[in-house]
């Protein structure tokens, strides 16, 4: 097992990952930028480090300053965290040439699945239905235009790298194709540095349902259920829960088996994410995997009992799994709800600001994930997640209820921030009958769904 | 002064490096660049950094994902944050030679206009030259106390997984006292070298010298 672990991220995740090495006894370094020097994971780590200025090129996304941190600091492993280097296996390849361990998947593994088109291709020869779409990259606007056609309208352009929606449209028309193909390219470029685009048939009134696999590096893989992650805004979760009430129980286990099997055979490692689109009659379409913790492993650490992030710890200290798929026990219902630092009243502006009062919400089954505390100031440079509000019940309809209770109970006073859609989401009777669909949202616009909510 | 008379021998030197510089960049720029914009662009890391030789080729993403780069630095530590016991520093140790550090803690000071890690003290005729980088302290000869320099001059280096890295005068004036130990590790921002400003009308001379 680790001696010290640098924790190279920020906010809730940094926190997370600290509360996880205190549980194995191992030391926290948490290498922090300028604009995170008063932050949470900053004050409670072991030692901290400041690694840069604000801007993330020359702080989290810097490969020397990240690896110089841990090596000064006599750490033997990094943990990346979610987005920023987490999924680079180049950079994971840099961490192992330190003699540093990369916590997730090896350089190998992370190269293999790298390209969502590739992942598609492999899985989907292991067994997993995957949607129809192009035949590799698109080479140009004409072969754009032909696969587009040849699929049929509407399709998802999608960039092969990245996620969080950016470089992401979904058109009906040639004529929309050809627009959104060029808007596409250049936000992926921007975001990720690779234009690569692909398309996708667009499935109208998809769900988005993923399921959380663990693969140990002996081959041992378990599934542990499925997240249903359908609310969503311009393909960005703002609610996940799990189970899925789009699936059957049966459909369900059949669904979780069938992935962890085909991530065993391709040689997958690590904890990792399989999402699928599922559409109106239930068929489910494998999409792209995530090798990476996600924000909403706590749906699944409340289902189940298990921690992930000491679980993805251990496999890539390089300990057998432990667990057998008999030993996951997944039980009742868990939601999980994003309070974000954005204004639903105009158009999820984010925002930034000083925390003047800050109260997370309590009782059983209420578990709040956040790094805030009143004085923080939330910096303007990162993403606006300010924290993660858990709640868990032996039903879906208990699970709700206390849902209600939390958000009624959280105080965020500072900055403004999106728990009014969640109150609304919990009034909603789409919702309340579990038929959310990934484009509901932003079909009825954010400020119609509040409008609908109040009345 | 010492530098003036230094000139001379250093200019002949100079012209034989020049030749030989010329060679390596134009290797450098043939061979090595493309293959690390061809890297950098293939990942989503922002920053990526190589030495050949005596060359150092830093490559960073150009997205502007930043709005405020450089421009927060206003904040100060409310606590020494890193003790680095393993590399047989005390954490006491290491907080005796930053006596600096708390005492600026409750002042007003100016922001760093520069961004590159030095900022001007708050003390009109003082400043300190900060780290550029995680990494390990090494002073250089003109770190030595008394030794009167020029903002820009290298006061050592921070050593960064091998790759030396300039910690920089922010201002013209006198070395007063370094901050830091030898071969300590130091964070990003850390105070290392006080530096006794020279009054302003001279200290622009010095710049018209140059």
């Amino acid at each position: 097992m680790f001696h010290r672990i640098l924790i190279a991220n920020r906010g809730e995740i940094a926190l997370r990952i600290l509360r996880a090495c205190r549980t194995l006894g191992i030391e926290a370094v948490v290498a922090y930028s300028e604009a995170d020097r008063n932050s949470l994971p900053a004050q409670l780590a072991d030692e901290a480090i400041c690694i840069g200025p604000p801007d993330a090129r020359r702080s989290y996304l810097s490969a020397p300053a990240l690896i110089s941190a841990a090596v000064v600091t006599g750490c033997d492993a990094i943990h990346p965290g979610y987005g920023f280097l987490s999924e680079d296996e180049t950079f994971a390849e840099v961490v192992r040439a330190h003699d540093l361990a990369f916590i997730g998947p090896s350089p190998e593994v992370l190269d293999r699945f790298a390209s969502k088109e590739g992942t598609r291709r492999l899985l989907g020869g292991l067994g997993l239905a995957t949607i129809p779409g192009s035949q590799g990259m698109l080479r140009d606007d004409q072969h754009a235009l032909d696969e587009a056609a040849r699929i049929g309208y509407p399709v998802l352009i999608k960039p092969s790298a990245g996620g969080g929606g950016k470089g992401m449209r979904m058109v009906r028309t040639s004529r929309e194709l050809e627009s959104a193909i060029r808007v596409c390219r250049s936000e992926a470029k921007a975001a990720f540095g690779d234009d690569s685009l692909y398309l996708e048939k667009w499935l109208d009134d998809n769900r988005h349902v993923e399921v959380q696999v663990a693969v140990d590096r002996f081959g041992h893989g378990v599934h542990l259920g499925e997240r249903d992650c359908s609310v969503q805004r311009r393909h960005q979760k703002i609610l996940e829960e799990g189970p899925t009430p789009a699936l059957e129980p049966a459909a369900r286990e059949e669904l979780a088996e069938r992935a962890v099997r085909a991530v065993v055979s391709a040689g997958y490692e690590n904890v990792g994410t399989l999402e699928f689109l599922v559409d109106a009659d239930g068929n489910a379409y494998f999409i792209e995997i995530n090798c990476r913790i996600q924000v909403e492993h706590p749906v699944t650490e409340m289902l189940s009992g298990i921690d992930m992030v000491a679980l993805q710890i251990q496999i890539a200290a390089g300990e057998p799994l432990g667990l057998g798929q008999s030993d996951v026990r997944l039980e009742g219902h868990a939601i999980e709800f994003r309070i974000n630092a954005e204004d639903p009243e105009h158009d999820f502006r984010p925002g930034a600001g000083l925390i003047e009062r800050y109260h997370a919400p309590g009782g059983p089954n209420v578990r709040m994930d956040s790094h805030l505390y009143p004085g923080y100031e939330v910096p303007p440079y990162y993403d606006s997640l300010l924290g993660k509000l858990i709640v868990w019940g032996p039903d879906r309809a208990t699970a709700i209820a206390r849902g209600r209770a939390a958000l009624e109970e959280l105080v965020v006073d500072g900055v403004t921030t999106n728990v009014e859609i969640h109150r609304a989401l919990l009034e909603n009777e789409a919702f309340l009958e579990g038929r959310m669909t990934t484009n509901m949202l932003d079909r009825i616009g954010s400020a119609a769904f509040l409008a609908a909510a109040a009345r | 002064m010492s530098e003036a008379d230094a000139r001379p021998s250093e200019d002949r030197e100079a012209g034989i490096d020049r030749q030989a510089d010329h060679a390596a960049i134009a290797r450098l720029t043939d061979e090595l660049l493309p293959a690390l914009i061809a890297k950098l662009g293939s990942t989503r890391l922002g920053e990526l950094e190589v030495r050949e030789g005596e060359w150092r080729v830093r490559l960073r993403r150009p997205y502007g994902t930043a709005p405020g780069e450089g421009r927060r630095s206003t904040d100060r530590p409310f606590r020494v944050p890193a003790g680095h016991e393993s590399l047989g520093h005390s954490r006491s140790g290491a907080e005796a030679h930053r006596p600096a550090r708390g005492a600026v803690a409750g002042s007003a000071h100016a922001a760093d206009p520069s961004g590159n890690g030095s900022r001007p003290h708050d003390e009109p005729d003082r400043s300190i030259a900060t780290s550029p980088a995680v990494g390990i302290f090494r002073p250089g000869a003109r770190a030595a106390s008394g030794t009167r320099i020029r903002a820009g001059d290298s006061l050592g280096t921070v050593d960064v997984l091998g790759v030396p890295q300039d910690v920089a005068a922010p201002v013209d004036g006198i070395v007063g006292a370094t901050l830091v130990e030898a071969e300590t590790a130091v964070e990003y921002g850390q105070e290392l070298v006080r530096i006794e400003v020279i009054g302003s009308a001279s200290a622009s001379a010095g710049g018209e010298a140059r």
